[in-house]
């Protein structure tokens, strides 16, 4: 009989001893998850304000750039143009018919190179071919620029089928810009080639290219970088219209395909 | 000394209920709370009556001088409230199963004391049912864990109903083997059996200093 109570006892003591510490291993197990998780999403969090902080430096530096670019150019080339036109016409002489005259056509060559930069300028901050005749002339009318003045052959085969208009227009216009200008400055392409193509449901812009492009992981080690603006450029106006971008290596060089969807 | 101590542990069913009502008294409790407030208040005049039969028993007339009747009344009103509060916190987890537990134990109510044993049993308090509502509960909250282990984590991991589940899970998990074989120890066992009823007072001092913790920081939030 007294065994038997030793056995029970001991049952007993045993059952509330498991079952506490059963309770307090799960209770443990439940508590160092979360604390893992809790921590898991707060570094997320901080890598996410980490990375839109870089994106705010990016887009402000990006717009003290072209400030200055623009400044650059009036100072350098419209300014040097007028005062030396401004000089011309301060050097004609009454009475002096044919040398004025020369002078006077010099001063009047040197206004119309005036207008013609200022003009262009104009353009390069807001495309008016865009606005009127849409993304096509415009892509067509920036590679045959690009194509005349850098002396390489950039070819178009845009879908004209197919063509929603859209108002993030000009946006995919600037990712196209700032692409084949990376292309010219940084790959040093001679050959590049534009497809554009609508399906219902989105906008596929192709660039291919012979020169020394990028993979898509260069590209996302380049983008994080503080002398990449231009590519931090891209991928902020691709993330704002929702696209993706996709650069990769091909046999015949490199392309880059940007999806943008319809609405 | 040890009688004192004895005495303050026979009294702690008592005692350790005013650790929550005080704070109740402070700190207005949100709705999703009511069950436990409402358990608060009546394990309060439960355990008060209790505790007052079984320490003047001589005191009362002979059919009223049990209190066991009044354990089985306080395991059924615990089960029924926080089975309300873990089907009021709407984890979506096990809902169905959640729901259907509280009419489960009403069946197992009637069917136990219908046919196996008495509710106001003067003897013997009925081990069967409060095994079943520790179990019941044990599953209750270890389902509200299982839940939480799957939920985005907030900024705070020790929530008010974390406390609650918590202590509420101790308490429990403690318990089962006692209640399951009280019946039998008293019979065998009697000194034991109230020795191991320190134990149950100890772990019911626990549950509600969680309970306090639970009403607290649902002031903070």
């Amino acid at each position: 009989m007294n065994l038997v109570n030793i056995d029970i006892r001991l049952f007993v003591v045993v059952g509330i001893a498991a079952m506490l510490l059963l309770f307090i291993s799960f209770l443990l197990v439940f508590i160092f998850t979360q604390r893992k998780k809790l921590q898991y999403q707060t570094s997320l969090q901080n890598l996410n304000e980490k990375q839109q902080l870089q994106l705010i430096e990016a887009a402000i530096k990006s717009e003290e750039t072209e400030r200055h670019r623009i400044a650059e150019a009036l100072h350098d080339e419209v300014g040097a143009i007028l005062a030396s036109s401004k000089l011309h016409f301060h050097s004609i002489k009454p009475g002096s018919g044919e040398y004025n005259e020369s002078i006077y056509n010099k001063a009047k060559e040197l206004l119309d190179d005036g207008i013609k930069k200022v003009r262009n300028i104009s353009h390069s901050l807001h495309s008016a071919i865009l606005q009127e005749f849409g993304l096509n002339e415009a892509i067509n009318h920036f590679a045959s620029k690009i194509a005349h003045e850098s002396l390489i052959e950039v070819t178009t085969t845009l879908d004209r089928e197919h063509h929603y208009s859209m108002k993030n227009d000009i946006s995919i216009y600037r990712i196209v810009q700032e692409l084949l200008n990376n292309m010219l400055t940084h790959a040093n392409a001679t050959k590049i080639h534009i497809i554009s193509e609508y399906t219902s449901q989105k906008l596929i812009v192709k660039i291919s290219h012979n020169g020394k492009g990028l993979t898509q992981q260069r590209f996302e080690e380049l983008r994080f970088e503080k002398n990449g603006l231009g590519l931090k450029n891209i991928q902020n106006r691709v993330i704002f219209l929702k696209g993706e971008l996709h650069f990769s290596k091909q046999a015949a060089g490199y392309q880059v395909d940007i999806y943008i969807p319809i609405n | 000394m040890l009688s004192i101590l004895q005495e303050i542990l026979d009294w702690s069913e008592v005692w350790a209920l005013f650790i929550p009502v005080s704070i109740l008294l402070y700190i207005k409790q949100p709705a999703i709370h009511k069950p436990v407030v409402l358990y608060t208040w009546s394990a309060l005049f439960i355990n008060i009556l209790t505790d007052i039969i079984w320490k003047f028993r001589m005191l009362f007339p002979v059919n009223l001088s049990s209190n066991n009747s009044l354990y089985n009344l306080h395991s059924v009103l615990t089960f029924f409230l926080f089975s309300s509060f873990f089907i009021g916190l709407n984890q979506p987890f096990l809902v169905k199963i959640k729901k259907v537990l509280p009419f489960i134990f009403i069946v197992f109510i009637f069917v136990n004391f219908g046919f196996f044993e008495n509710f106001f049993d003067y003897w013997r308090l009925s081990s069967r049912l409060l095994s079943v509502e520790a179990i019941l509960l044990l599953f209750y909250s270890l389902s509200y864990f299982l839940f939480k282990v799957h939920e985005s984590v907030n900024v705070n991991i020790f929530t008010t109903d974390f406390w609650i589940a918590t202590g509420l899970g101790l308490y429990v998990a403690v318990n089962f083997f006692i209640f399951l074989l009280y019946n039998e120890l008293t019979i065998h066992m009697i000194n034991f059996a109230i020795n191991l009823w320190n134990v149950h007072n100890i772990s019911y001092i626990v549950f509600n200093l969680f309970i306090a913790k639970g009403f607290y920081e649902s002031g903070k939030h």
